[in-house]
């Protein structure tokens, strides 16, 4: 029985000649298996969004009212707490959104799961706090500081409270990729042991006696985590969303918020 | 499962996490997702996609989506505001026909009142007339009955006068003149 953790290891399709970078140091390129997931997953979103554009009608088809459905949805979450400057932020939400969501799904199908890299996930997260950072300090200049200094607490409380948000902002990547990352991973984790139970089952290695009652539950368990994956893999991907839109209403609505 | 020997570049926390799964009998090399090596390849790639996503989202598809729904805001609109204009209309006329029917009706009453009037005036002389023949009708007849009641009264009278001569000369045997009984039916 191969380890739980084996499905996320990185396997090289096409080696290409490393490099060392200056900075980075020892870089190997290759495409790799998660070079290949990502992939699909531009050329499925692309091809999505062609489809579903390309043939635009007034009165929308099936695929039309899907798409123009997940279009809204995220346009409605940019536009609600972005107030009218939403749609100047809502395709970089919208394309963070589609490609998290369109990994987690396709770790669904696949036997890999690019979010369940941490690689990936930083990545996003640093793309969140990176645009977040340029706009606090382009659009506010130093006043991109009062978003630690909380007028709405007492006077005495605020290097404290103050303090306490420098913090929790700079943890925001973290937490931010953390969290994709422990639920896509902990969720296949999950899956891989169960399913190992069954197939141990079904070979005989767990004996006669316990061997089919484990094996059924466990395989109850493989029915209903799938299905729970399926939610988790659309909301951490919404909740990704929404978070980036909450962090970015904060240094594009500074003015108005505090 | 030979990649992680592959790559010697096995950290410390790597090494224990390689120890740990060592004994689960899997022969991993730790949680592959800290094999840093594999890092600049994919974070690299995931910005090469994401920027094209991000400048294809922005510069076409986004655009096409917000032309379509706001085309259909615009038809939805306008298919309303024709559809009002159209109810308006049809408001409209429904109004002119019915003060068009209440003139009409109005029309009809006062032709059915002057005609009313006309046969009830009709019917008022037609009625006077008749009284007034009835009424002549009643007083020649009154005059005739009052002529024969004096014709009458007078025969009475000179009945009266022969019947007292004749009762005067069964009881006296005299005859008694004109005079006498004409004063006796003054008295009488």
């Amino acid at each position: 029985m191969a380890s739980p953790l084996e499905q996320f290891e990185i396997h090289k399709l096409v080696d290409f000649p490393d490099v060392t970078l200056p900075l980075v140091g020892h870089v190997d390129l290759a495409f790799t298996n998660s070079h290949l997931a990502m992939t699909i997953v531009f050329v499925a979103i692309v091809a999505f969004l062609s489809a579903v554009t390309s043939k635009a009608q007034v009165v929308p088809g099936r695929l039309q009212t899907i798409g123009e459905g997940v279009f809204g949805m995220i346009d409605n979450l940019t536009e609600s707490m972005l107030g009218h400057e939403g749609r100047k932020y809502f395709p970089f939400v919208f394309t963070i959104f589609l490609l998290i969501l369109g990994m987690n799904l396709l770790g669904m199908m696949l036997t890999f799961t690019a979010t369940s890299q941490l690689a990936i996930t930083v990545t996003f997260a640093l793309l969140t706090f990176g645009l977040v950072m340029i706009i606090g300090v382009v659009k506010n200049g130093f006043g991109f500081l009062k978003l630690f200094w909380p007028m709405g607490a007492p006077l005495v409380m605020r290097p404290a409270v103050g303090l306490i948000e420098l913090i929790s902002f700079f943890l925001r990547p973290l937490t931010l990729s953390l969290r994709l990352f422990g639920n896509m991973m902990g969720g296949h984790v999950a899956l891989k042991v169960f399913a190992g139970f069954v197939a141990s089952a079904a070979i005989g290695s767990l004996g006669l006696i316990i061997g089919p009652p484990v094996g059924l539950v466990s395989m109850a368990m493989v029915v209903a985590l799938t299905a729970l994956e399926f939610l988790v893999a659309f909301l951490q991907a919404f909740v990704f969303a929404i978070l980036t839109c909450i962090y970015l209403n904060d240094v594009v609505n500074l003015d108005h918020a505090h | 499962m030979a990649d992680p020997h592959e790559t010697p570049a096995a950290h410390g926390a790597d090494a224990t996490h390689a120890t740990t799964s060592a004994e689960h009998g899997s022969g991993g090399g730790g949680v592959p997702q800290f094999q840093f090596e594999h890092w600049g390849g994919q974070i690299a790639y995931l910005l090469v996609l994401f920027v094209i996503t991000y400048v294809l989202i922005s510069r076409v598809f986004a655009p096409r989506l917000r032309k379509v729904i706001d085309d259909r805001a615009a038809t939805i609109t306008g298919a309303l505001d024709t559809a009002k204009q159209v109810q308006a209309e049809a408001e409209d006329q429904a109004r002119a026909a019915a003060s068009e029917v209440g003139e009409a009706r109005a029309q009809a009453q006062r032709v059915a009142a002057e005609a009313r009037a006309k046969a009830s005036a009709e019917a008022a002389e037609k009625s006077a007339a008749a009284d007034a023949e009835t009424g002549a009708k009643i007083a020649e007849a009154e005059a005739r009955i009052a002529a024969m009641r004096e014709s009458a009264m007078a025969n009475v009278g000179a009945i009266a006068e022969d019947a007292a001569k004749a009762i005067v000369e069964k009881l006296t045997g005299k005859t008694a003149t004109a005079a006498e009984l004409k004063a006796a039916g003054g008295i009488a």
